[in-house]
Parts: C-alpha cells; sequence; structure tokens
C-alpha cells in the first residue's frame, strides 16, 4: 500500500509517497540522501538511527514512513546552524567524543534531546540518556565528557 | 520487511471491523516488538492497524479516590517523568526510568507493552503491584482482565485476537504505601534479564498489609506469588521472611538461558527478594511515628 505523506525534516516541509513496510530510516537515508542518521543493528537497540521525532529522540528503524504523516523530524544534519557546528559537535571534536564516527550522530541527537530538558546535567544524566547509544570503540568517557563540557559552555 | 497495509483507523469500529474481517491484523502501538517480530520474519502481518492515535487512549487522569486511568496508548515515558505518577505510583516512576532506553520509552505504549507477555516484561512487575486493571474492547462489547489474570503463560495473554485494550486502570493507594523493584540484567537497558522482583506492602497502624510480590524472568510469565504475600501480612518477623522466600523458590520454574542457569536465576531472585522485602519492612516500620 502506498501513502502520500509530509512531514517537516530540519526544518523543511517535504512530501513523499512511501510503502506501508518502509521504515523512516530509509526514506531520511535512501530518499533524502540524509546519511547522518546510520544503519546500525535494525532492531532498535544501537541507537545509531536515532533522530528527534516530535522533539524526542527515537530510532528511526523502529518508525515506519507512515508513521511520520505530520511529524516534525531533525536529523544530526540540522543540528548545525548555517555554518556554525552546534555546541555539542565542537564539542565532540575537541574533547574527542568521535573515534570511529559510527555512533556520533545519535550520541548528538541523545545528548540534544538530553540538553532540551536539563541544561546542566550530572554525569549519571548523561550515561541514563545514553543508554540506548552504542560506542564499539568504547569512547564512552570522552562522549560523556563532551557533552558536559559542551552544557557547560552554554550560559 | 515483508509487505503488509499500514492503516491508521479513525475510530474502534473501524479497527473493529478490520480485526474481525482478516485473518492476520496486527496492532501497533510503539513497534518496539511487533516491528522487530515483522524483520526476524517470525510474524507476517497482511494488516498493521496503527490504534495509538485513536481518541482517548493517550488520556492520563488521576482522582484521588478513584485511582490512575491510563490510556493504552500513553507512552512509557510519560510513566517515567509524568508527575502524578511521581507522586502516588512511586514503584512505576522508579521502573519506569529503568525500562529500555529513551528511544524505547518515546515510542513504546502501556497498552503495547502489556501486551507482550514475555516473563521478563518489566512494566507488569510494578502494575501487578497496584493491582491493575486492563479495561478491553472488541466489536462483541468491553470486559476488564485483572492484570494478574491476564499473562496465562508462554509469552501469551489473555486477550482474543479482536480485542483491543483501551485503558489500564490502577486504584488509589494511601501515602503509607511503599514499594521496590530490584532487576539483576546482564545489559544496563535490561535486556538479558537474569532475574527481576517488585515488592510492595502498606502500613496500617502498626501492621504491613496488602503485600505484594511480582517476580520476572522465573517463570512462563510475569507473576505475583499470592501465598508468600499471605505470609508477610501483619509485622513479619525474620523467619517469616525466610518462609516467604522459601515458598516463592517452590512456586518458580526458570529456565536456562545462554547467559544464565536456571540454578542461578533462583539465587539471584532469592538475594533480590530478600532485599526488597527488608528495604519495604524498614521504610515503613522506620517511618512509623
Amino acid at each position: 500500500m502506498k501513502h502520500e505523506i509530509e512531514f517537516i525534516i530540519n526544518g523543511q516541509n517535504m512530501q513523499f509517497t512511501v510503502d506501508s513496510n518502509q521504515t523512516l530510516l530509509e526514506v531520511i537515508r535512501e530518499e533524502l540522501g540524509l546519511t547522518g542518521a546510520k544503519y546500525g543493528c535494525s532492531t532498535g537497540e544501537c541507537g545509531a538511527c536515532s533522530v528527534l521525532f516530535n522533539g524526542e529522540v527515537v530510532n528511526a528503524c523502529m518508525v515506519l514512513a507512515p508513521e511520520a504523516a505530520g511529524a516534525e523530524i531533525i536529523t544530526v544534519e540540522g543540528l548545525a546552524e548555517e555554518d556554525e557546528l552546534h555546541p555539542l559537535q565542537k564539542s565532540f571534536i575537541d574533547h574527542h567524543g568521535v573515534q570511529c564516527g559510527y555512533c556520533a550522530p545519535g550520541m548528538l541527537i541523545s545528548a540534544k534531546a538530553l540538553l532540551s530538558r536539563t541544561s546542566r546535567p550530572h554525569e549519571e544524566e548523561i550515561r541514563e540518556a545514553l543508554v540506548g547509544n552504542l560506542c564499539r570503540c568504547g569512547a564512552y568517557a570522552d562522549i560523556i565528557k563532551s557533552i558536559q563540557v559542551a552544557s557547560r559552555a552554554r550560559r | 520487511m515483508n509487505a503488509f497495509d499500514y492503516i491508521r483507523p479513525q475510530s474502534l469500529e473501524e479497527a473493529g471491523r478490520y480485526l474481525t474481517s482478516h485473518a492476520h491484523v496486527k496492532l501497533l502501538g510503539g513497534g518496539n516488538t511487533l516491528l522487530l517480530n515483522i524483520k526476524k520474519g517470525l510474524e507476517a502481518p497482511e494488516i498493521v492497524l496503527d490504534v495509538k492515535h485513536l481518541p482517548g487512549l493517550s488520556d492520563v487522569r488521576y482522582h484521588h479516590n478513584q485511582g490512575l486511568k491510563l490510556g493504552a496508548a500513553v507512552k512509557l515515558q510519560h510513566l517515567a517523568a509524568g508527575l502524578e505518577i511521581r507522586r502516588h505510583y512511586p514503584l512505576l516512576h522508579q521502573t519506569a526510568q529503568k525500562l529500555a532506553s529513551p528511544q524505547v520509552r518515546n515510542r513504546a505504549t502501556i497498552g503495547g507493552t502489556l501486551a507482550w507477555a514475555s516473563s521478563v516484561s518489566e512494566l507488569a512487575a510494578p502494575m501487578l503491584c497496584y493491582d491493575a486493571v486492563c479495561y478491553v474492547w472488541s466489536p462483541r462489547g468491553k470486559r476488564t482482565i485483572p492484570l494478574s489474570e491476564f499473562y496465562v503463560g508462554d509469552g501469551r495473554t489473555a486477550l482474543a485476537r479482536d480485542e483491543i485494550i483501551t485503558h489500564v486502570h490502577l486504584p488509589a493507594f494511601p501515602t503509607r504505601t511503599y514499594g521496590v523493584y530490584q532487576r539483576q540484567t546482564v545489559r544496563h537497558d535490561g535486556r538479558r534479564m537474569i532475574a527481576a522482583v517488585a515488592v510492595l506492602a502498606i502500613r496500617k497502624q502498626q501492621a504491613l498489609t496488602h503485600w505484594r510480590i511480582a517476580v520476572l524472568g522465573v517463570d512462563d510469565r510475569p507473576k505475583r506469588i499470592p501465598e508468600a504475600e499471605e505470609l508477610l501480612q501483619g509485622a513479619p518477623s525474620f523467619e517469616e521472611v525466610e518462609q516467604a522466600l522459601a515458598l516463592v523458590q517452590e512456586r518458580i520454574h526458570p529456565q536456562d538461558v545462554e547467559y544464565a542457569r536456571a540454578d542461578y536465576r533462583r539465587v539471584v531472585l532469592q538475594s533480590l527478594l530478600r532485599h526488597g522485602i527488608m528495604e519495604v519492612i524498614q521504610h515503613l516500620q522506620g517511618s512509623r511515628s
């Protein structure tokens, strides 16, 4: 079954025809060419495909494309403003929060969701917020530090 | 994924028509289990009915006498963050904060999660302690199913295939209620559970009443152990606590899994439960004044 859907992604209104059994991740990556959200486990365990869905972090591999009708979606590509990287992105660069980089878009999205409700999170809160994001390089210590520094830098 | 038709019904009646007219219809809540099963080829529905937008299913209402009514499409994240949950059902709040990950909690619905009848279904533990009742609709009529009768074993529930959970009701509990949730899992996000237990009681004058013990990971379903709860009524002595623990051991049937042997799961459960019961006693009797 085909569905005509409309959603807002990174501030842009988009219209698509999708199949019932397509995932939101497939649409974002393959139709839109936004390859920041990564295809990882495909089972909702690794968080590499995390996006903000109406402001909340979700695994895009576990959302059906037609479910996204009317939604507002932000991917890692939507974090920067113009040419200016988001403070989280800068901090990930400065504090080595990116090792191989595969998990980084998901980590950034989870961190963004955390900072939008808790401006100065404790380490424990950061760890809790990242429970759904796996880093197979094991760079967790630097990822947590990157988020901590970025949150302190904000007013 | 296999092909299916995604349909977003506008009313329970419309959903009911699909459930009656087609053989392989699956209800979609957060999709964390359903989509996984479709991807793995374990399920091949013709129709996936997205019922989480149905009117009224996202309502949350609390009344100090009547208790809490939670729409079946309410997200688990609401249990972890909602003020009325934190204040009046702290055991539910405490458990929900540990459930899976933010990504999963932001999508998973209460109805869909309860209907996932795995023996390690964590939401069941606090819900069993709070005497939750499922309100169910079908084209044939409405009925209620106490959660303690909802799980029938081996991943199955008491729901008929045309039935939809519309909401869950929890009675009101006095402020002198205390509960704890203890779990032992291999992973931080709760996956690969060895065992878990929720314990709850109410202090009435000098006595501790309304004991609830719900266990996970040690049988073919999430379940309460009423005989052990009975043994704890009043002001249980250490001996009575040990008797209750022994009785629980007789009522469980853990299975070997690749990460934990059945006898290990028994030992872990025993330890979690002893700790849970003692904490409830300490908290409720310690706060006596």
